[in-house]
């Protein structure tokens, strides 16, 4: 009994998950096998072999999205980490009113992404939108059909959009690191002589390193995973310039109805989102005790 | 850090340009909610302007379409949250008060599911709610929302048990209490605070969720956020309306992280940094 009470603790958290995981999961493989449109069919109409695995290629512009989504991942988690510790930096200055602007720079993070994304259609809106009227007035050509029309800044703005929502949360939790830093460390290196870049180069960074590897995984998966941003500002478009891997299988699942093939991609996804957080996993958590 | 005047000027300067940027679009897209539609664009951009609480009648009085969506969000985000604090407040203490094998394996396990494409599983729980009638209705949202809820839970309630020191639980061993005694009369009184911020997060995250109502709810239990979305017809955008009813849906989630102050960092990051 007090052996196996831990595990009888864990256990209907593993439980609940597994039963919300398995079915899914499964439900995937045996259709990803299977021609199955919802608006044809109710039930799944006949075996296609890899058929579905195939035309994930052929039929939807699955690298395209694949490419789109780890540009937009890549770029945003990385500008949102130098903007963030640049902030987190001013922050730990101390100066009066550091407190306070600390505790009201956090609103754009709690807001709902789709509120977010309507919010930057309303900054972006072609001419009278408040961003592209202060690009035309300080003389930055905008492209007529807008930054979120135009298919070579639609996947811009969406990291855009995502950057200015995540980037105070990389401030304050990176600034929270700064504090932790045991100020006699930073005293001895100075009396050394340690300029200040050398200060943060080699005393500030490697401290923050742990912290950062933790924010920059979980801030890389989201962005990996980013639906609801891309849905209300661009919906993947124009064309399928913007179309990230969860909209790319979004359209097909829910607007085209293609279950088999929407199932396939299911497990190509999980296959490539399994990959990577391994690797982070892995690289992030090696020399860590939890 | 000594900083000169001169040095003092410059980095105030900055602190104004970053909250100009990062506070700003929240105050410009709220004022839109303010204004008179033949006002919602105007060139040039006026900040001052007269107001108008039409929008907020239209949304949430008469007719009042995203009343009900506020009423819905409560349901579902409390449901969620209420759900996932059991299985989760178990699972926590089990992984901070004992050995076990393979710990570090499960806190893995947990975390990844906080990392994986929620999408992916959309069209398989959209069929399931089908099948069993559940499609349209809170519960299958609350349930399905619990993939996002309990790992999240686990982590951070872990750490808030973690700090609890487990030589006030053995003391109250010696006294000849039983474990689950302990449990009610000693860590969970001094986990509390923590119990109530992980609720606190567990409810932001289930009231800004979007793909889970938006692909599962039918009219009568749409969330305030796909409630935000219905504006976006093809007739045209009512971007007043779409304002109004967004300022709605965020005051409470702002609200809650003002609230919850220094806890703020430590949620974020499921416990993992102590801010």
């Amino acid at each position: 009994m007090r052996k196996s009470l831990p595990y009888l603790l864990i256990a209907p958290s593993i439980i609940a998950l597994l039963s919300l995981i398995i079915y899914p999961m499964g439900f995937a493989l045996v259709n990803s096998f299977k021609f199955w449109n919802l608006q044809t069919s109710p039930v799944p109409l006949y075996d296609t072999g890899f058929d579905n695995y195939r035309m994930v290629f052929q039929v939807t512009p699955f690298t395209e999205a694949l490419q789109n989504t780890l540009l937009l991942a890549t770029l945003a988690t990385l500008s949102q980490f130098l903007l963030g510790l640049g902030i987190a930096l001013l922050l730990n200055t101390h100066l009066r009113g550091m407190t306070v602007a600390r505790a009201i720079l956090i609103m754009p993070t709690t807001i709902a992404p789709v509120v977010v994304g309507f919010l930057f259609r309303y900054l972006f809106a072609p001419n009278a939108g408040l961003v592209s009227w202060l690009l035309g007035a300080v003389g930055v050509a905008v492209p007529p059909q807008g930054l979120l029309g135009s298919p070579d800044t639609a996947l811009l703005s969406v990291g855009i959009a995502d950057t200015w929502q995540w980037t105070p949360f990389f401030a304050i939790v990176l600034y929270a690191g700064l504090l932790s830093i045991p100020e006699d460390i930073i005293d001895a290196a100075r009396v050394d002589g340690a300029s200040r870049l050398n200060l943060l180069w080699h005393i500030i960074l490697p401290f923050l390193r742990p912290v950062a590897a933790f924010l920059i995984m979980i801030r890389f998966m989201q962005l990996f995973n980013s639906f609801d941003l891309v849905y209300v500002l661009t919906g993947g478009g124009p064309g399928t310039s913007s179309r990230t891997l969860s909209y790319n299988l979004y359209q097909e699942g829910l607007v085209n109805y293609n279950i088999g093939l929407t199932a396939a991609m299911t497990w190509l996804i999980v296959i490539i989102v399994t990959i990577i957080i391994n690797i982070f996993i892995f690289t992030v958590f090696r020399r860590q005790e939890w | 850090m000594r900083v000169s005047a001169s040095q003092k000027i410059l980095l105030y300067m900055l602190l104004g340009i970053v909250l100009l940027l990062f506070i700003g679009p929240i105050v410009w897209f709220m004022l839109l909610a303010f204004r008179h539609p033949s006002e919602t664009y105007t060139i040039p951009p006026t900040l001052f302007f007269n107001p108008t609480l039409q929008s907020f009648a239209t949304t949430f009085v008469d007719p009042g379409n995203n009343a009900p969506q506020l009423v819905n969000s409560l349901i579902v985000s409390t449901g969620t949250t209420l759900l996932s604090l059991p299985f989760s407040l178990a699972a926590a203490y089990g992984l901070s008060r004992f050995r076990l094998r393979g710990k570090q394996f499960i806190m893995m396990w947990y975390i990844s599911l906080l990392m994986a494409p929620p999408i992916v599983f959309i069209i398989p729980y959209f069929i399931l709610m089908t099948q069993i009638g559940w499609a349209g209705t809170y519960q299958a949202m609350i349930v399905l929302l619990q993939t996002i809820t309990i790992p999240f839970s686990v982590w951070l309630l872990k750490s808030f048990i973690d700090d609890v020191p487990v030589e006030l639980e053995e003391a109250a061993r010696v006294d000849g209490a039983t474990r689950f005694v302990m449990f009610l009369r000693v860590t969970l009184p001094l986990a509390m605070p923590g119990i109530i911020v992980t609720s606190m997060f567990a409810f932001v995250f289930s009231w800004n969720n979007v793909i889970f109502p938006l692909t599962l709810s039918k009219q009568a239990t749409a969330t305030l956020p796909v409630g935000t979305i219905s504006f976006f017809a093809s007739t045209g955008v009512y971007w007043n309306q779409i304002a109004a009813t967004a300022v709605v849906a965020m005051l409470p989630p702002m609200l809650i992280f003002l609230l919850l102050g220094r806890y703020v960092v430590r949620g974020l990051t499921f416990g993992a940094v102590k801010g």
